[in-house]
């Protein structure tokens, strides 16, 4: 530790102003204020501040984010093996879970870390904690056979034009890691959609890869055509609830299970973190829009719309929902800051995101579109809801 | 009496509280005027250096209005007036004799309180030195003489860590103050006294008058946040308050006649041995204070005023006009490898992000800003405790842009400076400072 203190100490004068690396103070910055909280007091009232600040509140959305990346490494490396036909055993499927996730992690974090330095030292202002969660977020939302180009494309777009275009953290009213999704999402569909994209199949073994079928439950759930209930059609695939729910299946690399997303959940809600209004409107909002469906299917017992004949809670289980409202709809910038807002902006996630999956099979996935059409109108709730508060008030001028 | 429910504010739990006994001090060698920490006020001085003065004698006058005039606290020699930048008087600094010479003042008894006129009454307070002892809120000036506010706030409670505890300052002085009461009657036809439920000392012994029952939080004891609870047309906005403790000396003087310079101070914080009650007189030395009771270890952080409110004072400078609280922290500055991965059992938090949430202990607390500014992310925390429902975090962000009209539309002129929006900041802004400064800057404008 005083060792750390004496190398810092001594490296700062180069990168100070007039120094040899002036240019990378961001850089120096940001090292020694990882190893070290910086001395600086205050300088008036209130002459004592928490102890809270930026590191620490994005270090605990890390830590909630560790159950879902350690499940999701797991997850990527069984699928794999099963696909392949190789040796599930717990150590060979890390193993095998972490080759393929890590480098992803990896080029998220280095090529978005990248940006965030260029921008910072034009900028001539310190490297924001929040990439942290960024960088890590956007990875997991990915499919494990993601080409690490395309990772590094994505976070590319997603820091540059989702963030630092309009201020860097804080000032965004995109999140960050969706953009980012959204903008490969669109623009390599192949590789973020369809069935074969949510494992990774080693030619080690070819006897495995014929028994594999890549589909995701989304898919099969949207398929046309189909009186039987869907259900049955889910279980014949082999996705029943439990399954769903813990996670074990093709997906992408950290969103299939909502077991671990809940516990993150419960991490972020209990330190206050993150909104539980968000997280329990975006469920209400999910029931809210999958019942009536539901219900009407149920009278008819046929339906159109295979999707509508779904028992509602599957939704939440499904797809990234989970995964999406803990940890990308609760970042604290690009959604509401007033409590009603945030009702009805989680609200309005789980509801959209049922409508996209039900209406529109195109995009199987919901959540990530919902997040981000509810993210352009976060700055309009909070202006109603501030404008209705401010009513109420007694003036004082 | 009305029970006012805050929602918010905030307990802080700091190590460092003073007992409540009350310790009296002996005469300092000189005692000083702040004209710096008086608000708003252009002082004119009317003493120069090595002139001799009473107590009560006046020392300078308020350019706005000479009839407001801020008399000595102590009778002696004046031996030092120090400028700061710009000619800001910063201290008169006057060397207490041996025997002090006193001015006399009328001195009024009750049924006399009772008769006099309430132009008659304000022009005695003025003359003896007190009336700076009114404020007007939403801008905290000295109240307006000639105006007639709708209401006057005393109160009687203390949720900022170390400030004197009423039932410390008022004991025996029941009668007096009882007497202070009968001249704010005179001032204002409507008189709110607030207290908090567990002060049962208080709810004895003035229980016919206390009309408001506050929190045990703070800041719910501000005057500005019980008129914000209160309140129900624009035109309460300009009550006047005047603390509990000064309510004694304001009787004080037309008791004795004599300018009252007795003031119950207290002394806290982690770096005093002996935290207690201290009886002093106004404008006493910071280090006649802390004589014997610091150790000279640790450099420390002289507050005067309270933890949240007050300023940073010089160890060899004096206690204000106002203040009534003397905190010594350390300073703190030290950096802390890996701070933000640990897991904090001893690191004071609003949140529950550390450990610290299971220990319920008093923490010791230093002046460390605990992480660097940032952009602001919209966390909320501030709004969760601000006392008079302002978003600070909104509010902030309008004043930045200069949308000063919208800024006061969002309330921030019921601010009540707390500083608690900025204690939590997890981006370490500044946003009480910035919100005090827009109030004065607007108050500036409409001089």
């Amino acid at each position: 530790m005083k060792f750390l203190k004496k190398i810092f100490d001594s490296k700062r004068k180069h990168f100070a102003q007039g120094g040899r690396f002036e240019k990378l103070h961001p850089i120096f910055e940001a090292t020694e204020t990882f190893f070290f909280i910086p001395g600086i007091v205050t300088k008036n009232d209130a002459h004592v501040r928490d102890s809270l600040d930026l590191k620490r509140l994005m270090s605990m959305v890390i830590i909630a984010l560790i159950p879902p990346l350690f499940f999701g490494i797991y997850n990527t490396g069984f699928q794999s093996n099963i696909a392949s036909g190789l040796p599930v055993t717990f150590i060979a499927v890390s193993l095998k879970g972490l080759r393929i996730v890590l480098p992803v992690i990896i080029v998220s974090y280095v090529v978005g870390f990248l940006w965030e330095i260029l921008f910072a030292s034009i900028r001539k202002h310190s490297i924001s904690e929040g990439f942290l969660v960024t960088g890590l977020l956007f990875p997991l939302t990915l499919p494990p056979t993601i080409p690490l180009w395309q990772v590094a494309l994505g976070i590319s777009f997603g820091v540059v034009i989702g963030k630092e275009l309009f201020g860097g953290t804080g000032r965004n009213f995109l999140n960050p890691a969706l953009t980012g999704r959204a903008f490969l999402f669109f623009a390599y569909p192949i590789k973020m959609t369809g069935e074969t994209v949510w494992t990774v199949v080693s030619n080690v073994n070819s006897s495995g890869v014929d028994t594999f079928s890549g589909a995701t439950p989304l898919a099969v759930s949207a398929v046309q055509g189909t009186a039987s209930f869907i259900e049955s059609l889910l279980a014949k695939a082999g996705f029943t609830f439990p399954k769903l729910f813990f996670g074990l299946y093709p997906g992408s690399i950290g969103g299939t299970s909502t077991l671990m997303c809940l516990i993150g959940a419960c991490l972020l809600i209990f330190t206050g973190i993150a909104s539980y209004r968000i997280m329990i409107g975006g469920v209400l909002g999910v029931l809210v829009a999958a019942y009536p469906g539901y219900i009407m299917s149920l009278v008819s017992g046929n339906s159109t719309v295979p999707m509508l004949a779904l028992y509602p809670l599957y939704h939440l289980v499904m797809g990234g929902f989970a995964f999406g409202i803990t940890y990308m709809a609760t970042d604290p910038v690009s959604a509401p800051g007033m409590n009603a807002a945030k009702w009805i902006y989680g609200f309005a996630i789980g509801f959209l995101t049922v409508l996209i999956r039900i209406f529109n099979p195109a995009f199987p996935e919901g959540v990530m579109l919902a997040i981000l059409f509810m993210n352009l109108f976060s700055p309009l709730l909070d202006y109603f809801e501030i404008h209705f508060r401010l009513k109420k008030r007694v003036p004082n001028v | 009496m009305i029970s006012i429910r805050t929602k918010k504010g905030y307990k802080l739990n700091i190590a460092g509280e003073p007992s409540h006994e009350l310790e009296q001090l002996g005469k300092p060698t000189s005692v000083a005027l702040l004209p710096e920490r008086i608000p708003f006020v252009k002082p004119r001085l009317k003493v120069k250096v090595a002139d001799q003065v009473k107590v009560g004698s006046p020392v300078f006058e308020d350019k706005r209005n000479p009839d407001l005039v801020f008399l000595s606290p102590g009778g002696g020699r004046i031996t030092k007036i120090d400028f700061g930048p710009r000619r800001v008087i910063k201290e008169i600094v006057v060397e207490l004799d041996q025997d002090e010479g006193y001015e006399t003042f009328p001195i009024f008894n009750e049924a006399q309180v009772e008769n006099i006129e309430r132009q008659m009454l304000v022009k005695a307070i003025m003359t003896g030195g007190l009336w700076p002892l009114f404020r007007e809120l939403p801008f905290r000036d000295i109240a307006a003489p000639d105006s007639i506010p709708p209401s006057i706030i005393v109160s009687l409670d203390a949720n900022e860590p170390f400030q004197p505890m009423p039932e410390v300052y008022l004991k025996g002085k029941i009668e007096l103050f009882e007497f202070g009461i009968k001249i704010l009657q005179k001032l204002s036809e409507k008189l709110f006294i607030s207290t908090s439920q567990n002060r049962s000392f208080i709810l004895d012994q003035l229980n016919s008058y206390v009309t408001h029952i506050c929190e045990r939080v703070y800041p719910a004891d501000d005057p500005g946040v019980l008129l914000y609870h209160i309140k129900k047309s624009f035109d309460e906005n300009r009550a006047w308050y005047i603390s509990g403790q000064d309510v004694l000396l304001l009787a004080m003087l037309f008791k004795t006649g004599k300018y009252p310079v007795e003031r119950t101070v207290v002394i806290g914080g982690t770096l005093v041995r002996g935290k207690k009650h201290l009886l002093t007189r106004i404008g006493a030395p910071l280090s006649h204070l802390t004589k014997g009771r610091t150790d000279k270890t640790e450099k420390a952080r002289y507050i005067v005023g309270g933890i949240f409110k007050g300023y940073k004072g010089g160890k060899d400078s004096y206690m204000g006009f106002y203040e009534k609280s003397l905190v010594l922290i350390p300073e703190g500055g030290e950096k802390e490898f890996l701070g933000f991965a640990r897991p904090g059992f001893n690191k004071p938090s609003r949140s529950r992000a550390f450990l610290s949430f299971l220990n319920t202990s008093a923490f010791p607390m230093h002046c460390n800003c605990h992480g660097e500014e940032r952009a602001c992310i919209n966390c909320g925390f501030c709004a969760q405790v601000c006392p008079v429902d302002i978003l600070p975090q909104f509010t902030y962000k309008c004043i930045l842009v200069d949308e000063i009209e919208e800024a006061i539309d969002h309330g921030l002129l019921d601010c009540v400076e707390c500083g608690l929006c900025t204690y939590v900041c997890p981006s370490k802004l500044e946003l009480c400072n910035v919100m005090k400064n827009t109030k004065k800057a607007c108050y500036l404008e409409q001089l």
